[in-house]
């Protein structure tokens, strides 16, 4: 797997389910945009205190989004009308990072069309679980998958069709969570946030 | 005319190379007033426990490159490094040690290539720790008042410049006396006993050249 196909699906795994999960069960929310902010903290065996990132997303049906990081490495995902590119600020301005196949943006925007249809637990890569209410745990089917995260623990909050939290485990000393906050769901997003830097 | 114009450019192009070349040539080292081996290791190579946390921006020289999250940990004889996305997938961990040598902890494809992990290690030894075995002079070259001139035991020569701009810089040449990596830091600011950049850039020449450019995000005196 390439490594771009690999980071494409790690951004899927963090945003996915926040749009999906309320199709998933029985209080069924139909989402067809989101935004919200988030702060995600990676946990390192070797970090004496974890790296603090902060941005925000926004994603609209059925295959708009943006996904950027403010703090402390700003940098843009965009996808829109079939098209995906990623830019990293350096030296004061972003620039384009090369890489991003479209074969990997096909299989995101697919699963993508799956979670938000409902079809939650066909997802090919991960097996769901619930072990309560308000936590749902995936685990990779594929061993390649396995040995990068080894399961995916997402938190919802209160509010129906919102999680609080995504946590992924890559090991036993190294994960990621990500805490949203301000989630505004089903308003019109511009087309604009979803094809300008 | 045109033939002229085209001669003339085509002699530009040749004295530029040839001035570049030469400028990658190791320069003589001339006397200076007595200066302390400490005076360069103390003034660029951070001393005791630290974390250093930076922006990463990799090129190579066709354009093609990639950005990520270094942290680099130091204690005494031990660099433990990892490479994390912006998105926080760990791409790469490993350890070095003196004694035990290079131990790969985590390597994703295509950051598995073991040429990649002894080359990424031994950048960040270049980097953070002072050259090791050899003589030392010390003296001066032209553009820098102070040169720590080490001769390491691979025939290689490391010019340590402990005043170079606002910061430091450290030229390696290879046993061929040719330039083969620089690093230059900028923006030093003092913590403790160091001078830590807040930006850092490492060129590495030749036909597989590379620049890091590193962004301080945070250092940690441990």
């Amino acid at each position: 797997m390439k490594l771009h196909t690999l980071l494409i699906a790690f951004c899927l795994f963090i945003f996915t389910p926040l749009a999906s999960f309320g199709s998933a069960d029985r209080n069924q929310v139909h989402l067809h945009s989101i935004r919200a902010d988030f702060v995600q903290e990676k946990h390192l065996k070797i970090l004496v205190r974890p790296l603090i990132s902060t941005g925000f997303f926004a994603f609209q049906a059925p295959r708009s989004l943006r996904w950027e990081y403010l703090t402390p490495v700003p940098s843009i995902m965009l996808m829109h009308n079939g098209k995906l590119n990623k830019y990293t600020k350096t030296d004061g301005q972003f620039t384009e990072q090369r890489g991003m196949g479209v074969d990997s943006m096909q299989f995101m925007l697919g699963e993508i069309s799956n979670w938000l249809e409902g079809r939650f637990r066909e997802n090919e890569m991960f097996t769901a679980s619930f072990p309560d209410e308000k936590t749902i745990l995936l685990k990779p089917r594929d061993q390649t998958l396995a040995g990068l995260i080894s399961s995916i623990e997402l938190k919802l909050a209160d509010q129906r069709g919102i999680l609080d939290t995504i946590t992924i485990f890559e090991g036993t000393d190294s994960y990621t969570r990500m805490t949203f906050s301000n989630a505004v769901i089903n308003k019109n997003i511009p087309a604009s946030l979803f094809s300008q830097k | 005319m045109k033939l002229h114009i085209f001669c003339l450019s085509a002699m530009m192009v040749l004295l530029t190379g040839c001035a570049v070349e030469k400028q990658r040539l190791l320069p003589n080292l001339s006397p200076a007033p007595a200066m302390e081996e400490t005076s360069c290791s103390a003034a660029v190579f951070p001393r005791g426990k630290w974390q250093f946390i930076h922006a990463i921006d990799f090129s190579m020289k066709n354009g093609s490159g990639t950005a990520v999250i270094g942290v680099t940990s130091l204690s005494r004889n031990t660099i433990d490094c990892a490479l994390v996305t912006i998105e926080g997938l760990t791409l790469f961990e490993a350890a070095y040690e003196e004694e035990k040598g290079l131990e790969i902890r985590r390597a994703v494809p295509p950051f598995d290539n073991p040429l990649f992990a002894e080359g990424l290690m031994q950048d960040l030894r270049a980097i953070f720790q002072p050259p090791t075995g050899g003589n030392m002079q010390t003296g001066q070259i032209p553009g820098a008042t102070a040169v720590c001139r080490y001769a390491d035991n691979m025939g290689r020569v490391i010019d340590v410049l402990p005043e170079a701009d606002d910061c430091w810089q450290i030229n390696i040449y290879n046993s061929e006396m040719t330039l083969d990596r620089s690093i230059a830091g900028r923006s030093c600011r003092t913590n403790g006993s160091a001078q830590v950049p807040e930006y850092l850039e490492l060129n590495s020449y030749g036909q597989t050249g590379y620049t890091l450019k590193m962004t301080l995000i945070r250092a940690d005196k441990l």
